[in-house]
């Protein structure tokens, strides 16, 4: 093999050393994770709790455990499960941030996932259930998914296809056994760049037909079909210390008329001695669905009917704070430690604010009280 | 090998490590076999015993293995020469004489790469008493094949260590990279510095491997084909490259150049270490 002799030495030795027989093209290519199997088994228990207020009243707060398994088989199979136990309690606005009237309820909700993906040299393909029970909601969904890679797995590309059907009977009776069908489509595209970066887009629509109101909400009457699509890019960077910083940005679109962006970063920092230290940032910025009404109520009637409210009438109307507009900023802290031996624990902490005037790419929903919500989660788990 | 040798990879048992590790540890082993000039039966020592004869056909690993030390050679303008092994005759490390040019002469007109007659499939050393070495990039080589065995294998953390020449396939099952000691070329216990490699090779090449003192002047193992003297501008030189053959090439090239290294380490793009003479720390992305 003859060199250009402008070719600078570095390069050519590089070349010289690669036209070498069987040294393989293994030059150190970072895991790009999620196409080739897991080579341990993971066990983790996580504990949530969550609790959002708004200035004078204390609102929702959502005890969680739950548990997880990850487990490879045979060198070709992975399986997958997870329990939670939810334990939901509080009290929300029956509508905008109302605070007298506000419902109250105690609630428990177990759910349960299953997943079984079998990998092939360069493929993978699995298939999903999902359960989810509680006294007034039961959900039921089913997925089957594959991926493709190229031959150094360097790009994957993957189809997936989800099913689910809940039934929605309010303890409060307004509406029993109503129903709602929705069938999701996602197909995603993972790149590892360089030696550092790995890029992963997802795209989703998904079509829904059935039940959205909210029946503990006074005055919600949304459409009886919902179509949502959505947009997730997102990128890993790897740091020459060997810190990691991964950077999101989702779009998110559906027919009631939401449009919602949000920009996530954290930044996982080793310390030493086993610890790492994560803090993240997301930024979220939604627009009102069209249906949603302002905190102005109809000169006849006054709240909560919005103006012009004629009873009877099958428009379109909700005051649900979660439909409004507004921006969101979450602020959050992760610690973890690894004990060796394949046991870790972390701890994090999440303060979320959301508020009208926080809102970008227009103005936000005025007259609704700012919301805050602290999330602590505890976990641990084992690899072996 | 001549040297200690080991493979360091994670597993769920010692036994699933074995199975791992046994193909890697075999190859090195052939490769050691095939190639070493100590072994009666390896292909060098075929090469060598036929030197002045008739040409010698060579199976498509050997020629491979020519072809590279050819570029080296062209590469290094003629420092990295795989026939000045016969200088060793007139070097015997475990006793301080120093030869004097008389007795490097005869020996030096048995040397250059540019007298090997290669042609199509086969060899031919024209002089008898010429010899081939593949000390100079044989360990580094049969790093690199362990370590595309293992690869193959899906072993994505831990490293092969040949004498000091260091394969890493990938970081510690944490993610975190080894923290590599390269060692101090005066003191037998200390260290001149620590490098993170999460993957990629790391190779050194010093003055102190082999050598002798004699009134205060240090005599290494590394000989200038010019002279058949030692190199003295450095004391060692360390290398990442993404291969083992690259990082030693590299490494063995620049203890070669003298003072002109460091021009040709920054043409290589690679990270590299090197102390100098005087004990002075020079690196570059490290």
């Amino acid at each position: 093999m003859a060199f250009k002799s402008d070719m600078p030495p570095g390069q050519a030795l590089m070349l010289a050393a690669l036209a070498l027989p069987g040294l393989g093209v293994g030059l150190g290519v970072p895991d790009a994770a999620a196409q080739t199997l897991p080579d341990s088994a993971t066990l983790s228990v996580d504990y949530l709790h969550y609790k959002d207020e708004q200035p004078g009243l204390d609102r929702v707060s959502v005890r969680s455990p739950a548990v997880r398994l990850s487990l490879p088989v045979a060198g070709a199979w992975l399986l997958e499960a997870g329990a939670v136990s939810d334990h939901v309690s509080g009290a929300t606005p029956r509508y905008h941030t109302a605070i007298s009237g506000a419902s109250r309820m105690d609630d428990q909700r177990h759910a349960a996932d299953l997943r079984v993906t079998r990998y092939l040299a360069n493929a993978s393909v699995s298939a999903g259930a999902a359960w989810s029970n509680e006294n007034d909601y039961r959900s039921r969904a089913l997925s089957l998914g594959g991926t493709i890679s190229s031959a150094d797995h360097n790009t994957t590309g993957g189809l997936s296809l989800g099913v689910s059907n809940d039934t929605i009977s309010p303890v409060n009776l307004l509406v029993t056994g109503e129903r709602r069908h929705t069938v999701e489509l996602q197909a995603s595209l993972e790149q590892v760049l360089t030696q550092r970066d790995i890029v992963k887009l997802d795209l989703t629509h998904a079509k829904g037909k059935g039940y959205y109101s909210d029946p503990y909400k006074y005055v919600d009457k949304r459409p009886r079909k919902r179509d949502v699509n959505g947009l997730l890019l997102r990128w890993n960077h790897a740091l020459a210390d060997g810190s990691a910083v991964r950077t999101s940005y989702r779009y998110y679109m559906d027919s009631f008329g939401i449009r919602a962006h949000t920009l996530g970063a954290e930044y996982e920092r080793a310390l030493g001695g086993g610890w790492a230290l994560t803090p993240s940032l997301r930024l979220s910025t939604q627009s009102a669905a069209d249906f949603y009404f302002d905190p102005v109520y109809d000169k006849r009637f006054g709240p909560p009917f919005p103006p012009g409210y004629t009873f009877g009438s099958t428009a379109f109307t909700s005051a649900d704070q979660r439909l409004s507009g507004f921006g969101a900023v979450t602020a959050g802290l992760q610690a973890a430690y690894s004990f060796g031996d394949g046991w870790r624990a972390h701890v994090k902490a999440e303060h979320y604010r959301q508020s009208t005037g926080w809102r970008q790419f227009g103005s936000g929903s005025p007259g609704l009280a700012r919301m805050d919500a602290q999330i602590w989660q505890l976990g641990v788990s084992k690899q072996w | 090998m001549a040297s200690p040798c080991e493979l360091l990879l994670p597993a769920a048992n010692e036994a699933a490590a074995q199975v791992l590790a046994a193909p890697a540890m075999a190859e090195v082993r052939r490769i050691e076999a095939k190639y070493s000039r100590y072994r009666s039966g390896s292909v060098v020592s075929a090469i060598n015993g036929a030197a002045g004869g008739a040409p010698l056909p060579l199976d498509d690993e050997t020629l491979a293995l020519l072809a590279y030390a050819e570029q080296l050679y062209t590469l290094s303008g003629g420092l990295f020469d795989i026939t000045t092994g016969v200088l060793r005759r007139a070097w015997n490390f475990k006793q301080p004489r120093v030869p004097p040019p008389e007795e490097l002469a005869p020996l030096l007109a048995l040397t250059g790469w540019r007298k090997a007659e290669r042609e199509g499939r086969t060899l031919r050393l024209p002089l008898a008493g010429m010899e081939l070495d593949f000390g100079g990039f044989g360990k580094e080589y049969a790093a690199d094949r362990a370590a595309a065995l293992l690869l193959a294998q899906g072993v994505q953390c831990g490293y092969v260590n040949l004498g000091g020449d260091l394969r890493v396939l990938g970081p510690q099952p944490d993610g975190s990279p080894w923290r590599i000691a390269i060692q101090h070329p005066r003191q037998e216990d200390g260290a001149i510095a620590a490098i993170d490699v999460g993957s990629g090779a790391l190779a050194t090449s010093g003055d102190y491997e082999r050598y002798f003192e004699l009134d205060g002047q240090r005599y290494c193992h590394i000989l200038d084909p010019a002279t058949g003297y030692p190199v003295t501008a450095w004391r060692s030189v360390s290398v990442l490259a993404p291969l083992t053959v690259a990082a030693g090439a590299s490494a063995t090239i620049a203890m070669l150049k003298g003072p002109r290294a460091l021009d040709f380490l920054a043409q290589t793009g690679c990270a590299w270490l090197a102390q100098d003479a005087a004990g002075e720390l020079h690196s570059h992305a490290v």
